[in-house]
């Protein structure tokens, strides 16, 4: 839809051979650059460990093969403790409990900012945009002796309840923006009808809510998959490594690791992220950039 | 505004989120700055009994390491604050203008990096500039990139801005969207050519885009940590060590000193230069906000 109107813009630039010419040959660089690593990491993990070292204009393997991945599951479990599914299992525990409770909690605290009247109520909402600026690393230290003062270090809930502190105010930022943007008629005509605050919320906010909640959700999502130091240091025990922690841990490893078996091993992290993002693109693109007009 | 004054129940609505934003951030936060005049180490229970007052502080001040991690995170902000930005300036007007066929395509590519975890872009990286690796086939040399003092951080800058120029470019891409292409047209008219429209028009319009471009890859380059850790743990010797990955060496790394107070310290003075930062924006937006 957008990019129907692009073709009005670019007719302005079209009639320039040179500009043509030049984008042309910049974009294809790029992505190059930005594809190349990608291919060639996994050119690696599919090459059979007699070939691993040669393949056809760098990126061809002479002969394939899945012994690789074969390899990295064994790897893992061999070395680490922890297999790959079980990585994966505990990256789904952590990301699914604090996404669902971050949210939750966003939606009540959001609407009372926006709908409702308390003391200090702006004061309140400039600290926490103040917070979403710090650095995740800034806490690291006092919130180690938290999550052990409340006897939850190397849990779960050590990470899920580190995560929704610092992410709970993202959240909230971005949903009371979008209630804010509710025309005030459709909630008039609700209290005229005598709903209460919860119905107000329920009925009337919330349904129309539901993008900017799925933009959270992805926003959220990314966040927490991806995070690493507090899930290295909040949970070491091996058994309950998520994904980063467990592939860092493979790629830096002091013993020695065939490139093969190192390179599947970061493709198994990238090629379910890869299939998601294939089919959810669009809300992944809208989701971020929603992320940074928070600001 | 549902109610005119304050009830009380709104106080349900509010508070579990409160109470974890206020136990998880807001007291960790404050308790770092407090901690920073302590000296402790890992394994101890009671933080608060040894006071040191500015002990810690004069530890990194006479550290050459510390000053290394500064330089090196003020070096990794400089490149993600101009040479990103700069790039994805670029390419979002050559995408946005170029009549590519394939345009939602091409910028869903270049943003992919984004959504992938930093510690496999790190990982993905690394095999490619070790002295074995690809890069190294491709110039026909052999060097080893990784443990070039000169050049490492650099490295780390260029791995960096691969991973979030996608993100910068769909931000400008947002706001090339939101362009007045009337100014565009009119310039038609006047007979000015590409660079002109750009350089003239389209970049100046999108200065608000720049602005925020700036200000979310400095917030970015701040939190860098996993991308340096599985790159080059902050070697060649401590040589691409930024302020997060110097905290973590001091306080929790394996083999590293295990000084918590002084970790804490470091976390003081990353909090010291983001407050300087927010400040510098809040006072230069309300000055233009008063012209």
């Amino acid at each position: 839809m957008k990019d129907s109107l692009q073709n009005n813009y670019g007719a302005t630039f079209k009639r320039s051979p040179v500009f043509y010419i030049l984008t042309r040959i910049v974009i294809l660089f790029f992505m190059i650059i930005i594809i190349f690593p990608l291919l060639y990491t996994l050119s690696l993990s599919v090459r059979s460990p007699d070939t691993v070292y040669s393949a056809r204009y760098f990126l061809i393997p002479y002969e394939f093969s899945l012994q690789n991945y074969y390899d990295a599951f064994f790897y893992a479990e061999e070395r680490l403790k922890v297999s790959f599914p079980r990585m994966f299992l505990n990256s789904i525990i952590v990301t699914t409990s604090s996404v669902f409770l971050i949210i939750s909690l966003s939606i009540f605290a959001a609407f009372s900012f926006s709908h409702l009247r308390f003391p200090m109520k702006e004061s309140l909402y400039n600290v926490m945009i103040a917070s979403v600026a710090m650095p995740a690393q800034v806490l690291l230290i006092p919130l180690f002796y938290l999550l052990i003062y409340f006897g939850i270090i190397n849990t779960y809930t050590a990470v899920i309840l580190a995560y929704a502190g610092f992410l709970i105010p993202i959240g909230i930022l971005i949903l009371r923006m979008f209630f804010e943007q509710i025309p005030g008629e459709l909630t008039e005509a609700g209290i005229v009808d005598g709903a209460s605050d919860f119905q107000l919320l329920m009925r009337i906010l919330l349904p129309l809510a539901k993008p900017a909640i799925a933009t959270c959700v992805i926003l959220l999502f990314l966040d927490t998959w991806n995070e690493f130091i507090y899930a290295m240091i909040f949970m070491q025990d091996p058994t309950i490594h998520t994904v980063p922690v467990g592939l860092a841990k493979i790629g830096t490893s002091r013993y020695h690791i065939n490139i093969g078996t190192y390179s599947a091993s970061v493709m198994i992290t990238i090629i379910p992220v890869m299939l998601i993002f294939a089919i959810f693109q669009r809300w992944f693109i809208a989701g971020m950039t929603m992320g940074a007009l928070k600001h | 505004m549902i109610y005119k004054t304050f009830q009380i129940k709104t106080l349900l609505y509010l508070l579990p989120a409160l109470f974890i934003f206020l136990v998880f951030n807001v007291l960790p936060g404050l308790t770092s700055l407090a901690l920073s005049f302590f000296d402790f180490t890992g394994f101890e229970t009671n933080l608060f009994k040894k006071f040191v007052g500015f002990d810690n502080f004069v530890k990194i001040y006479e550290d050459k390491y510390f000053w290394i991690a500064l330089k090196n995170t003020f070096l990794l902000v400089f490149g993600a604050v101009f040479i990103q930005t700069g790039i994805a300036l670029i390419l979002s007007i050559f995408i946005f203008f170029g009549n590519f066929r394939f345009s939602v395509l091409i910028r869903s590519i270049i943003f992919f990096p984004c959504v992938l975890a930093p510690v496999s872009v790190g990982l993905v990286w690394k095999k490619i500039l070790e002295q074995d690796g690809v890069l190294n086939a491709i110039l026909g040399l052999d060097f080893s990139w990784l443990s070039s003092v000169s050049l490492v951080m650099w490295l780390i800058i260029m791995v960096n801005t691969w991973q979030w120029i996608g993100y910068s470019l769909v931000i400008y891409y947002a706001g090339l969207q939101s362009l007045n292409i009337e100014l565009l047209e009119a310039s038609d008219i006047d007979g000015a050519n590409w660079s002109q429209k750009i350089f003239s028009i389209v970049i100046p319009l999108l200065w608000p885009t720049t602005i925020l471009n700036m200000i979310l890859n400095l917030i970015g380059a701040f939190r860098a940590f996993d991308i340096v850790y599985v790159l080059t743990r902050g070697g060649p010797a401590h040589y691409s060590e930024v302020l997060a990955s110097y905290l973590y060496y001091y306080s929790f790394a394996a083999g590293g000193p295990n000084k918590m107070g002084v970790g804490a310290s470091v976390a003081f003075v990353i909090f010291a230069c983001i407050l300087t930062i927010a400040l510098a924006r809040i006072i230069v937006s309300k000055r233009i906000e008063r012209n």
